[in-house]
């Protein structure tokens, strides 16, 4: 089967993503008392061994950043993975525990509760629009230079990886994070179909 | 009825188009890919209601949203977006829209807005 998307197919995927992650940034916009700008996500499909090139062209590569990754199984699996970086978290910290100065384990628990809420809401929303149902495994955070965001153990068991993406964009707080969504070629195959069925659905 | 709808995505377009295909079946309709031309065909068409996502390129809904009620402060604005924070529900109220729903749109909600939302 085919692994690239067509317009429609990319335009719907977009779409139900944005959804998804304007019911994320509501969410976060609650825990944190503040108002989020959404940017519109981007959808890119590319070869496995692009995908560290990718990441780091969306961040400044001298920063260290706390990297959140999240496994889901079902009809559409994947990873999902925010990134942060390290002066985001700590203002995340400092608002979020109203000190000026917050521990690295206060910093730390900042930034996995806010990607459990990120990536909880999303998938869910995503899967909900696909109307299918996924599996949440526990996350998994590190703190870390942009180059070692991506590991080869990551992607050894991918061919093509789609990567959407979106900002989290705190301004007044100065919290702002990068959202990927990761899925491989059996999961590509099933969302491509998903989708379909619900371009089907809504264009008749 | 004129009506335009404004989303930068074909799929929401569709998807509003779908019900107001039901709701309002003779409606003649207009659509837009971004604020900018959202303005331009407001300008030239007159519609009756508009239909405006908030989350697009060129123009955002929110600045389009400015424009249109400048252009007529008795325009009909339902903002349909996946925005569904509170601030943002105010801030288009606030600027002028008739209501604000969180995406996607179905029939009954559409049914709704012209019902309730809508002085037509």
């Amino acid at each position: 089967m085919n692994l690239e998307f067509n317009e429609d197919q990319i335009d719907a995927l977009r779409e139900f993503m944005n959804v998804s992650i304007g019911a994320a940034t509501a969410n976060l916009a609650n825990l944190l008392d503040a108002f989020g700008t959404m940017h519109i996500p981007k959808i890119e499909i590319c070869n496995s061994s692009e995908l560290s090139q990718k990441i780091e062209s969306t961040i400044d590569i001298g920063s260290m950043y706390y990297a959140t990754k999240q496994l889901f199984t079902g009809k559409f699996g994947g990873e999902c993975m925010f990134i942060i970086s390290e002066e985001s978290a700590r203002n995340l910290g400092r608002h979020l525990y109203n000190a000026t100065t917050p521990s690295r384990d206060d910093i730390s628990d900042a930034v996995i509760e806010l990607t459990n809420i990120l990536t909880s809401t999303i998938v869910s929303r995503l899967t909900q629009e696909l109307d299918t149902q996924v599996q949440f495994f526990v996350p998994s955070s590190q703190f870390i230079d942009a180059h070692s965001i991506v590991n080869s153990e990551d992607v050894a068991d991918y061919s093509k990886i789609i990567i959407i993406s979106t900002i989290l964009d705190f301004k007044d707080q100065k919290i702002n994070g990068n959202i990927y969504i990761l899925t491989k070629d059996e999961a590509i195959k099933s969302l491509k179909i998903l989708i379909d069925k619900k371009i089907e659905e809504i264009y008749g | 009825m004129k009506i335009l709808i404004v989303d930068d995505s074909k799929i929401g377009r569709m998807s509003v188009i779908k019900s107001l295909k039901i709701v309002k079946p003779d409606a003649e309709l207009f659509q837009a890919a971004n604020g900018l031309e959202a303005v331009e065909i407001f300008k030239e068409e007159k519609p009756h209601v508009v239909f405006l996502d908030l989350t697009m390129p060129v123009m955002d809904g929110y600045e389009a949203l400015k424009h249109i009620m400048s252009i007529d402060k008795e325009a009909q604005v339902i903002v349909v977006s996946a925005d569904i924070q509170s601030e943002a529900k105010l801030r288009v109220l606030v600027a002028g829209a008739k209501n604000m729903y969180p995406k996607p749109i179905n029939d009954e909600k559409m049914l709704q807005i012209f019902e309730q939302d809508l002085l037509l």
